[in-house]
């Protein structure tokens, strides 16, 4: 049965990056709601959230940066190899 | 593409001109014909040869384009310059080692073979292989070509420049390389014009 | 972002205007992927704005403020009066015969002005439906998340002042 792997390199890097992409998308969506939740109990005076917010979203960050290093590295193997032709 | 390869065995051009006359029906480029006609050594022979663009693997004119106009696609064909980007500047026509891109001044983009891309994309043949009566340019199978007393290369040398081609070109059979050194071929003032181009 | 880039041999000029059209697709993924990761950082960078400012935060110190005579409104009576600025109204109440009690009228919902139902002893507001208690300024019913914030009030000698915003 044919598997992803059959794929040329260039479709599966594709798809990888999409898969990513969406990930960070996510998250994005999530630091966005994390950031109005801070802000908002912040201004009603509970000072004690802002820590917690600021770790989450620090973490959330890291993972982002993250998945943008598997981007790169995924792109400058499919380069790698395109070019060996 | 579809098992097919483009072979050029300038041996066999016998300068009938109906490459040139096929390439020019093409819509795109009507009455201007983007095939390479050379006659060699005219004073002395009624040779001739007939050149499409090589489709280099890392194509020269690609490089050197300012505009990023020009572009290469996934099955290895290197396409005429993208209209909205090429600024007419002529450094592909100087930098590529085989003399191809022409340069459509009224137009004012350039324009060369593109192994005609709306027949090959769809498992057609290129006009000029199609009409050309010796095989002189030919596309087909890699099996049909082994029929051949020559041997097919796609590997060039200009001077110490390598260039890789997705076209190839029919030589001897124990010649593994084509290589050209471009001070071979520059002539003394004695000399009447050797080459000229249609 | 250099130190981010694997070890590439190509000039960065190369990669990022290929001549390839397949890696065409890819430099503008890439591109996209950076912004977001960048848009990431500036969230981050937000909720670091919020802990600064509640680390260096200070409560704000109120003036007193002489609101009413003692004896000037009957029991079950109300005043209106502005504190700590003119433009925060509040409602001063006289729940029993020693017993006066203050609040903010701008309803937590949507800053409505509540008043005082001597009927159901609870101060209501008309726009939604939201009660609030006498006794703490709780939700008793209806749309408002918080309580009402309550004006902490001193006798001194005849008169009421009120010396902080609680809440």
């Amino acid at each position: 049965m044919p598997t992803s792997n059959d794929l040329p390199p260039q479709t599966r890097g594709l798809t990888a990056i999409a898969g990513a992409m969406s990930l960070i998308v996510i998250l994005l969506i999530v630091q966005i709601w994390l950031l109005s939740a801070a802000l908002e109990s912040f201004l009603s005076g509970k000072l004690h959230t802002a820590l917690p917010a600021a770790v989450f979203s620090g973490v959330m960050f890291l993972i982002c940066l993250g998945l943008y290093a598997f981007v790169d590295r995924i792109d400058s193997e499919v380069r790698g190899s395109g070019n060996g032709r | 593409m579809f098992g097919y390869e483009f072979y050029v065995d300038p041996s066999r051009c016998i300068g009938c001109r109906s490459c040139l006359q096929a390439c020019e029906e093409c819509a795109t480029h009507r009455g201007k014909s983007m095939i390479n006609f050379d006659f060699i050594e005219r004073k002395e022979s009624i040779s001739s040869a007939a050149y499409v663009c090589w489709h280099c693997d890392e194509p020269t004119c690609a490089q050197v384009c300012p505009a990023d106009a020009i572009k290469k696609g996934e099955d290895g064909i290197v396409h005429s310059s993208l209209k909205p980007r090429c600024i007419a500047c002529n450094n592909c026509v100087l930098a590529c080692p085989f003399g191809i891109p022409k340069m459509m001044i009224p137009e004012q983009q350039m324009m060369k073979c593109d192994m005609c891309y709306d027949r090959t994309s769809i498992g057609k043949r290129p006009m000029c292989a199609t009409v050309c009566p010796s095989q002189a340019l030919s596309y087909v199978r890699p099996e049909e070509i082994a029929y051949r007393r020559e041997k097919p290369t796609n590997i060039f040398y200009f001077g110490s420049q390598k260039i890789t081609t997705k076209v190839y070109m029919m030589a001897p059979a124990e010649r593994e390389a084509i290589a050209l050194d471009v001070v071979d071929y520059m002539w003394e003032e004695n000399h009447d014009l050797v080459a000229t181009r249609e | 972002m250099t130190w981010l880039r694997r070890g590439s041999s190509e000039p960065l000029w190369k990669e990022e205007f290929p001549v390839r059209t397949a890696d065409e697709r890819y430099v503008t993924r890439r591109q996209l992927t950076k912004f977001l990761v960048l848009t990431s950082l500036g969230m981050f960078v937000g909720n670091i704005w919020i802990l600064i400012r509640s680390i260096f935060y200070k409560a704000p110190i109120y003036g007193h403020q002489p609101v009413a005579q003692l004896g000037e409104i009957p029991v079950g009576g109300v005043k209106l009066f502005s504190y700590p600025s003119k433009d925060d109204h509040c409602i001063l109440i006289r729940t029993a015969e020693d017993e006066y009690v203050g609040y903010s009228q701008k309803c937590t919902h949507l800053s409505c002005a509540v008043y005082y139902s001597q009927a159901e002893n609870r101060l209501e507001c008309p726009c939604h439906k939201g009660f609030f208690s006498i006794k703490d300024g709780a939700v008793l019913q209806g749309p408002p998340s918080w309580p009402l914030p309550r004006i902490v009030l001193e006798a001194r000698g005849e008169q009421l002042v009120a010396i902080e915003v609680k809440g």
